[in-house]
């Protein structure tokens, strides 16, 4: 299978010729955040244990990735040189404080569940990474999507592994009971440390399960 | 106000509520730097380190400076600030005063600004309201713990070289399932101690 | 221009406009934030109390529920809320907050009485680190609703609340402890049996 058969991933939509597709796509399934570039791992194995929180801490590491691509994006030029790491860590910085704030304002219950999880996203390798390697070198619009995709990817993952620790250590999915106490004992240990790291090998052992095959076929094609 | 004794802190923070096999952080580099034991080793003596005297410096940054300026929502910036100027300054000292010290350790210092671990050490003394004695504690207990863990990884994964892992296993998943049974097992340490 | 201050410049403009921003959402977001910091503290009161109030009740109306229904009293020099459900002379319930040890960190909660102040009408653990799974448990829906309906002293007049083991509760002081979680529970009896000592004795002083 070749990369020319599938599509440029560019709509031609508007003109600029931006593969917009291609870079949701990348960061989202090829080149997943968490699975293949095994980063952000941390708050992924901390904040799992209920479904509600996963998807809340998606939003904020999606909120905090697209606008701070988007900043580091449309100042690249200016920085300069011998400070760049610094920039990139108080523009992310001030992002994931606003989002802090609001969630504090708004939200005050996950505020308190999330914890020091949402303040970690600072030190985030995914959030850092992608504005070193990808926003200092691209312009806004496509930082910005890679932003968004590597979250996007991020959360995916987060919700995934916070789907099986919720229903099978508390038999709850958003809060809401599946599996009834009477028929299920809850397995605490899923919502507890080494159920999240059995959650996310075994997640990671499947995946990497699935593509093998295909990586063979690639490498012999 | 947090009355729990320092002593409890420390040893609770390697041991039932290990910074890594229970409150998940530093888990990048001890995934990437787990490899070998003496590598382990001098990444657990340097998180500790810095850990322990960043710890300390940040509480009195909150209570001296933020607190009273009413400006605690800069926490986040200004602790990564103080950790960032602090590995700095380490590093500057003991690369003038120490080189074969510099060497061993040396490359590890611009790592661990970024550490998960180092900031979220301050970031939970801020939650859990510890005071100087507390924080300084909960520093050392938790770099200690990290180090614990780290050279444990490191120790079974010298010895996985000789193990047939099933290719879909081998890299990140078979550490996870490991790092889950080491959490396992320090689970076991609950109840060992407790207070008065 | 001299590069080292055109650095110096760029790091100030952009400390400023961080700056800038950060104190304009602080500034916007600081009433919400301060009653959701006040709405917690009455919270808990007011669920022990069985106020028709739940854990997402929003701020604003749990403080106008807290003004109106809830008057401040002593008990036994314990600082108490008294229930008065739309403003009746009579309180319906009467909360008492309590604290001490736990295992791995403070606990502290809030004990609902009926008027004769020996029913418990329910109680709220909304302070403590004990192991999640284990000792974590006494925080949850199903451990606190046991206490409903028990008294706090035995069937001999003693003051107290014991813990036994899971499924042996029968006395009418008496719950379900967690299995697994011994020494929470056995400090979770400890701070119960003492409130309900103080709260005896200043009874029988005459208050």
């Amino acid at each position: 299978m070749s990369e020319s058969t599938k599509s440029s991933g560019c709509c031609g939509g508007c003109g600029s010729g931006i593969k917009c597709m291609q870079i949701i796509e990348d960061g989202t399934l090829k080149n997943n955040p968490i699975i293949h570039q095994v980063l952000g791992v941390c708050s992924a194995l901390a904040v799992t244990g209920r479904v509600e929180n996963a998807i809340v801490m998606g939003i904020a590491l999606i909120f905090v990735a697209m606008m701070s691509n988007l900043i580091v994006s449309l100042i690249r030029n200016l920085m300069p040189r011998r400070i760049r790491m610094v920039v990139e860590v108080a523009i992310i910085a001030t992002f994931v404080i606003i989002f802090d704030q609001l969630l504090k304002a708004f939200y005050w219950d996950m505020s308190r569940q999330l914890g020091p999880y949402v303040g970690l996203i600072i030190t985030n390798c995914i959030v850092m990474g992608r504005a070193e390697a990808y926003a200092t070198q691209n312009p806004p619009l496509p930082a910005m999507l890679d932003g968004i995709a590597n979250g996007l990817g991020y959360a995916v993952i987060l919700v995934l592994i916070a789907c099986f620790r919720e229903l099978l250590g508390a038999g709850t999915l958003l809060g809401i009971t599946i599996l009834p106490a009477s028929h299920y004992t809850p397995n605490i240990l899923m919502v507890l440390a080494p159920g999240a790291f059995f959650t996310a090998g075994f997640l990671i052992w499947i995946i990497n399960a699935i593509r093998q095959p295909r990586a063979e076929t690639e490498e012999t094609a | 106000m947090n009355t729990t004794p320092a002593l409890v802190i420390l040893i609770a923070s390697i041991l039932t509520n290990n910074i890594l096999l229970a409150s998940f952080l530093g888990m990048c580099s001890f995934l990437a730097c787990s490899t070998k034991l003496e590598t382990a080793f001098g990444l657990g003596v340097a998180v500790t380190f810095v850990m322990v005297c960043t710890t300390t410096l940040n509480y009195l940054l909150y209570q001296y400076v933020l607190v009273p300026l009413g400006i605690e929502f800069l926490a986040f910036i200004l602790f990564i600030a103080v950790i960032a100027a602090f590995v700095q300054f380490v590093e500057m000292f003991v690369e003038r005063y120490s080189p074969k010290l510099y060497y061993a350790l040396g490359i590890f210092l611009p790592l661990i600004t970024v550490n998960c671990a180092i900031l979220g050490a301050s970031l939970f003394m801020v939650i859990r309201q510890y005071n100087l004695i507390q924080s300084a504690a909960f520093g050392l207990g938790g770099g200690i713990g990290f180090w614990v863990a780290i050279m444990l990884m490191a120790g079974l994964r010298e010895k996985m070289g000789y193990s047939n892992v099933p290719v879909p296993l081998r890299g990140t998943a078979i550490l996870m399932l490991i790092t889950g049974v080491i959490a396992m097992t320090f689970m076991g340490f609950a109840g060992m101690i407790s207070m008065q | 221009m001299n590069k080292s201050l055109r650095t110096l410049l760029f790091a100030t403009v952009l400390g400023v406009v961080c700056s800038s921003l950060l104190v304009g959402v602080t500034q916007v977001t600081r009433p919400f934030r301060e009653a959701n910091e006040k709405a917690e503290r009455v919270r808990n009161t007011l669920i022990a109390l069985e106020a028709p109030v739940t854990a997402r009740t929003p701020a604003a109306e749990l403080l106008v529920l807290f003004d109106r229904d809830i008057r401040l009293q002593d008990q036994a020099g314990i600082p108490s809320f008294a229930y008065h459900p739309g403003g009746v002379d009579h309180p319906v319930a009467i909360a008492v907050p309590f604290g001490g040890a736990g295992v791995w960190g403070p606990i502290e909660g809030i004990l609902a009485l009926e008027p004769d102040m020996q029913t418990i009408r329910g109680v709220r653990f909304y302070k403590q680190e004990e192991t999640p799974g284990l000792g974590g448990e006494i925080a949850s829906v199903a451990f606190q609703d046991q206490f409903k309906g028990k008294r706090i002293r035995a069937a001999d007049g003693q003051p107290g609340v014991r813990l036994v083991a899971a499924g042996a509760a029968s006395g009418p002081n008496t719950v379900d402890a967690i299995t697994g979680a011994t020494m929470t529970s056995g400090r979770v009896e400890e701070m119960l049996t003492t409130l309900a000592r103080r709260l005896h004795n200043g009874k029988e002083d005459g208050q």
